[in-house]
């Protein structure tokens, strides 16, 4: 997925998802298109200045890569049709679109990209072999790449043609597919922002009630200090274990959850599941064995060995700062008898 | 730990006959290199030293490493001095001192086994040392220095690791102390027994024998020297009661050892200069020849940048 910025807003970037992964080649150029500055913009190659001064105002890409700034574009193709600035290639008012990228050649691509995958939509699991897929990618970019640069035009849309015309079904039926698949999830998001409003909805109205019954216990207070022969002091002791009683129970449903018939999985509750065992893998218990390693000398005292042996007395005791990042004279002496002993007896052979 | 180090399993020899014969090998292989490489008019057999002249230079230059590190600021520790020597020799065992002047590499030598020990020093402080020197001649020999750097780390083979027998020494002292109180006062041969080891270092005990047996040996010489028995500490303390075969094979080791540090004799002065007379002949004759690997380690069809700095020659005196 490849981000493109909008231009019309400076101060945030929002993120386009143009459905489709990028070549390698194009993604590094398009990389460095969306790293930018804020002001320090390409302006309108024809009325210059006009951008600095109006940031709102948006570039414009055609067909054939060059851009023009709203305005400009709305003052030369007054009559529908014209050439391009830059170029001279003749263009249509209806085929200018928004610039997303900093780069203009991109935004063509872009518009390249979007054509050539109407037709070549084939997907991983239409081809036999990893192999197979990949040499198809790479048909599908040097296409793309000879469109975009104007290399050998002629030849790239008869290839496209004569793909067109063979893989006709294939094409269509991919077509359908991912309009099938756009549909669901379409209805999934639906659906989601259904349920959405309508927990949004309930938590209203809930709020609402426990509004509306607070005021009645309190205009209820009021009722009763008018007309009730009890004293005063009594009523608002009453009111007051009322009033605790509603707090309780609004706590209490805030608390109640409501029964889900789904997994977080995405699994039914009331789905059966397949309960056949799992095959089993039987292989060799693992035996621990502690590591022997060969030192070639007699053998040394454990680490907690050595005070009890004595050999803690003839070495220099640790100072309390020492002691602090946990040296104790216990290491220093057993890496002395360590290196003492290793190696002492003779190499065998 | 040394039992499964590298110095164990690649830098410990069996004999002093397979030293000599690695050393002969890097001679011939420095003289067959240089008679190939120019048919120059002046270069001939007679000027390559002989192996004896080479062992004469090579005990000069370990002393003046000694005397360098032993007056350098701050202390050095033993274990870096130990550490120094031990790539010096290492060195000197697969290459020629006709090839590369002993008095870099020794220096090259230090400043790597400081880093290697952890001895921090930064490297203006260490060239500091060299008192004999002007700033600036401080910084030519820290040029050469960093050159020189990666050349011993390959030879080294990259087992940058040494084990020196001052901790097993310690070790033994505590050993002794704890479960032998037959000996009244150890700590009495620790003198004998540190001299006896820095003796060691200026041999090729350290390619022969491990750093514990080296410190055992230490040990014992420095009792026997003072008159004490240590037997039942062998046989009773190391659990070699019953293993007569070790014992008497530990003892083979022991004896030769000490045959070592006996035949050990310090460089007398004529022979030095004449022999280093020899060698300064031969570095200058064949470093203008071979200018472009002056870097030591670039491989052979490498195009060299450009020499920093003009080679100057600094001589021995400039050292201390």
């Amino acid at each position: 997925m490849i981000c493109g910025r909008d231009h019309g807003d400076q101060n945030t970037a929002q993120i386009v998802d143009l459905g489709f992964t990028l070549h390698r080649r194009r993604r590094n150029r398009l990389l460095k298109s969306v790293v930018q500055t804020e002001m320090d913009e390409q302006g309108c190659p024809r009325c210059k200045t006009t951008k600095y001064r109006n940031p709102s105002l948006k570039l414009m890409v055609n067909v054939c890569g060059h851009t023009l700034c709203e305005n400009c574009v709305e003052m030369l193709f007054v009559r529908g049709s014209s050439n391009c600035v830059q170029c001279d290639t003749p263009l249509r008012k209806s085929n200018f679109r928004v610039q997303l990228f900093e780069d203009p050649t991109v935004d063509k691509e872009v518009e390249i990209r979007k054509k050539v995958l109407k037709i070549y939509n084939k997907r991983d699991f239409d081809f036999p072999s990893l192999r197979e897929y990949n040499d198809y990618l790479e048909q599908v970019e040097d296409i793309v790449y000879n469109l975009t640069n104007n290399v050998d035009v002629e030849n790239t849309k008869l290839r496209m043609e004569q793909y067109q015309r063979e893989n006709r079904d294939v094409i269509q039926r991919n077509k359908a597919k991912l309009t099938r698949e756009q549909e669901e999830l379409e209805e999934l998001l639906l659906q989601e922002q259904q349920s959405n409003e309508q927990r949004r909805l309930e938590v209203l109205q809930e709020e609402q009630r426990q509004l509306q019954a607070k005021r009645k216990n309190k205009q209820a207070l009021l009722d009763e200090l008018e007309q009730s022969q009890l004293p005063a002091t009594l009523l608002l002791a009453q009111h007051k274990v009322r009033a605790a009683q509603l707090e309780t129970q609004i706590e209490q449903q805030k608390q109640a959850v409501k029964p889900t018939s789904l997994f977080s999985t995405g699994i039914h509750m009331r789905q059966t599941v397949s309960l056949q065992p799992v095959t089993k893998i039987e292989d060799v218990l693992y035996h621990y064995r502690p590591l022997q390693v060969e030192t070639y000398g007699p053998p040394v005292p454990e680490l907690e060995q050595l005070g009890r042996l004595g050999y803690l007395n003839h070495v220099r005791a640790a100072v309390t700062q020492d002691t602090a990042g946990g040296y104790t004279s216990g290491l220093a002496c057993y890496r002395a008898i360590q290196d003492a002993f290793s190696g002492l007896f003779p190499l065998r052979g | 730990m040394f039992h499964n180090s590298s110095q164990k399993k690649y830098w410990i020899f069996k004999s002093e006959d397979e030293l000599e014969h690695m050393r002969c090998k890097a001679n011939q292989k420095f003289r067959n290199k240089a008679l190939e490489s120019g048919k120059k008019p002046g270069v001939s057999e007679s000027m390559f030293l002989q192996r004896h002249e080479e062992d004469v230079l090579f005990r000069h230059y370990e002393r003046r490493l000694l005397e360098f590190c032993n007056a350098f600021k701050p202390t050095m520790p033993k274990s870096v001095v130990g550490t120094a020597l031990m790539y010096f020799r290492r060195f000197y065992l697969s290459n020629s001192v006709m090839e590369y002047h002993p008095r870099i590499i020794m220096l090259t030598c230090t400043y790597l086994a400081c880093k290697v020990d952890e001895f921090n020093v930064s490297c203006t402080q260490f060239v500091g040392n060299l008192v004999q020197e002007t700033p600036a001649g401080q910084e030519r020999v820290l040029e050469q220095i960093l050159e020189y750097e990666l050349l011993l780390i390959q030879q080294l083979n990259f087992h940058l690791v040494v084990h020196n027998p001052y901790r097993p020494m310690e070790g033994l002292l505590i050993d002794l102390k704890t479960r032998y109180p037959t000996l009244e006062s150890p700590e009495s041969l620790r003198k004998t027994a540190d001299d006896f080891l820095t003796q060691a270092a200026m041999t090729d005990a350290g390619l022969l024998f491990s750093p514990s047996q080296i410190a055992l040996t230490a040990i014992l010489n420095s009792a026997s020297r003072a008159g004490l028995n240590m037997e039942s500490y062998l046989t009773q303390c190391l659990g070699l009661k019953e293993e007569k075969e070790t014992l008497s094979k530990m003892y083979d080791s022991m004896r030769r050892m000490k045959t070592l540090l006996k035949k050990y004799e310090p460089p007398k002065l004529e022979e030095v200069n004449i022999s280093k007379q020899r060698l300064e002949r031969i570095h200058a004759e064949f470093a203008s020849s071979s200018n472009k690997r002056k870097r030591g380690y670039e491989e052979d069809g490498h195009v060299a940048k450009e020499p920093r700095l003009v080679e100057e020659e600094w001589t021995d005196e400039d050292l201390i």
